[in-house]
């Protein structure tokens, strides 16, 4: 089952939206709705990283 | 819903050997965390002589110290930094977003921090529960219960949104409303303790209204009893609604960790984000066998504010030997939460187990839902009691009942009761968890 899935980019994208959030945050001058907005999509960024990436290295058949 | 479908299909259909070098890779990582970040723990696993160095393969995990409810308590409360948690906490108090608490009923309370992240990683695995259960975007859920300072069926509530369900909070209103506004709504779905509802169908049924053919309800999940796992109680459930009900199981330290998918082959451990070991009550050795029950240890692998390492929770259970039909690899647990260790005991000599006296009482049709069992002592020896409601429809003389009861409770827990056949009514009924056992005898 797991072979019919591009873990691999999956993986890749959600790095991305890591490196974004955070990224947005480092910019955001500290206002209020940007920093706790961006708090928020890092809580289902985390979510994505518990349920895809954690478990990629361990994927031999991992694309 | 059809077979096959998964919330996340990447963990629950992971071959068994990767799943469990995912639970060792992570329990590596949260014991790490908590060593680093909560004096508590460092405490605890200093004066054990280990350190996250020392955890180098699966079976090492054994050697780090279970956590008991009284050692959380014992360091939380009045006076304990940072307050109320105290040193279990992983993470600076600004970024706590939400408090709940346990109910207090061995004690003080346990306070539990969550952050935005930690409450996130509640309603996930809740949605992996409600997803099995054949939640989707077309349900319209009605929650008859007043949520609060406990966990009990927020997450529920949060993980029907991120489901896309439409989520109807029925807290405020008393019985025969929410009955009247779930009608109104054709609600679909619907989450209470065992004993609400069952309660609900009765008022309905006072009412006028007959669940399975003037509602609308098709799937019912329960928690915070054991009722959703005991044969009898599930039977009469689905009856009175004309639903599926389906048990899930959680607590506030630990999360939402086990479920029953469609099959209702019993409880899945959602293995993926909960370490669950099974030892020996008596001797402590690990039970990795199905078959044999023993005392359920678990592990939260991924609550950050305040970790869930290795709790003894005290509830017992056994793994299943036969795989579930619905192609999950996440072990099935035979029969749900047996009982709490607590509550076994022995009366006249004989190892009682409650909800062995709730399946005799609930799969006797002539009773009511409700019953009440205490145990005291007169002189030297042990005397117990049931308290238990005669259906006025039912038909059959009070005696033939009184001796139906008695020979079940015979057959199934091997001892005789002094049973009261009370007003159909008359006992309590309750929204929240209900203890039906009472231990009276000195200890």
């Amino acid at each position: 089952m797991i072979q019919q899935y591009d873990i691999k980019a999956m993986v890749a994208k959600i790095r991305a939206l890591r490196r974004n959030a955070e990224a947005l945050k480092e910019i955001s001058g500290g206002i209020q709705t940007v920093d706790r907005n961006a708090d928020r999509i890092l809580a289902g960024v985390k979510m994505l990283e518990i349920n895809v990436n954690d478990v990629a290295g361990l994927l031999k058949a991992a694309k | 819903m059809q077979k096959g479908e998964y919330w996340n299909p990447i963990l629950e259909t992971l071959p068994r050997e990767k799943l469990q070098q995912l639970q060792f890779k992570k329990f590596k990582e949260i014991f790490t965390w908590a060593y680093d970040k909560s004096r508590f723990y460092r405490k605890l696993y200093k004066d054990a002589g280990l350190e996250p160095g020392d955890i180098k393969k699966f079976e090492d995990i054994r050697k780090v110290p279970k956590i008991e409810k009284a050692m959380l308590r014992s360091v939380q409360g009045r006076g304990k930094e940072p307050f109320p948690y105290g040193e279990i906490l992983c993470v600076p108090i600004e970024e706590v977003t939400d408090y709940r608490q346990t109910s207090g009923t061995t004690g003080q309370p346990v306070y539990q921090a969550d952050t935005a992240q930690d409450w996130e990683l509640s309603t996930e695995a809740m949605c992996y529960a409600l997803y099995a259960q054949g939640y989707r975007n077309t349900d319209r859920i009605f929650l008859p219960f007043g949520y609060n300072i406990f966990i009990a069926f927020w997450a529920y509530h949060y993980a029907g949104e991120k489901l896309g369900c439409e989520v109807i909070p029925g807290g405020v209103l008393d019985t025969s409303a929410r009955i009247l506004k779930m009608k109104e709504l054709k609600a679909t779905a619907m989450g209470a303790t065992p004993t609400y509802v069952l309660g609900m169908a009765d008022t309905a049924r006072k009412m006028g209204i007959n669940p399975p053919t003037d509602l609308y309800i098709r799937r019912i999940t329960v928690a915070g009893e054991p009722g959703g796992n005991i044969p009898a109680t599930r039977k009469r459930m689905e009856e009175a609604w004309g639903a599926k009900v389906y048990d899930q199981v959680g607590s506030t330290e630990i999360g939402h960790w086990g479920w029953d998918c469609i099959e209702q082959s019993g409880l899945h451990v959602n293995e993926a984000f909960y370490l669950v070991e099974i030892e020996d009550v008596d001797t402590g050795e690990p039970i990795t066998e199905p078959g044999r029950r023993g005392k359920m240890v678990v592990t939260n692998l991924n609550r950050m504010a305040q970790p869930c390492i290795r709790f003894d929770v005290k509830d017992i259970i056994q793994w299943n030997s036969q795989p579930c039909d619905c192609g999950r690899t996440f072990r099935l647990l035979k029969g749900g939460i047996m009982g709490r260790s607590d509550d076994i005991t022995k009366v006249k000599g004989v190892l009682l187990s409650p909800t062995a006296i709730e399946e005799v009482v609930r799969s006797i049709p002539e009773l009511g839902d409700e019953y009440y069992v205490t145990v005291t002592k007169k002189g030297d020896i042990d005397d117990i009691s049931i308290k238990v409601e005669i259906r006025p429809e039912c038909g059959k003389d009070e005696a033939t009942i009184r001796s139906i009861l008695t020979d079940q409770l015979r057959l199934k827990t091997n001892l005789g009761y002094n049973i009261e056949c009370c007003p159909f009514g008359s006992l309590p009924r309750s929204q929240a968890k209900t203890r039906r056992f009472q231990d009276m005898r000195p200890h």
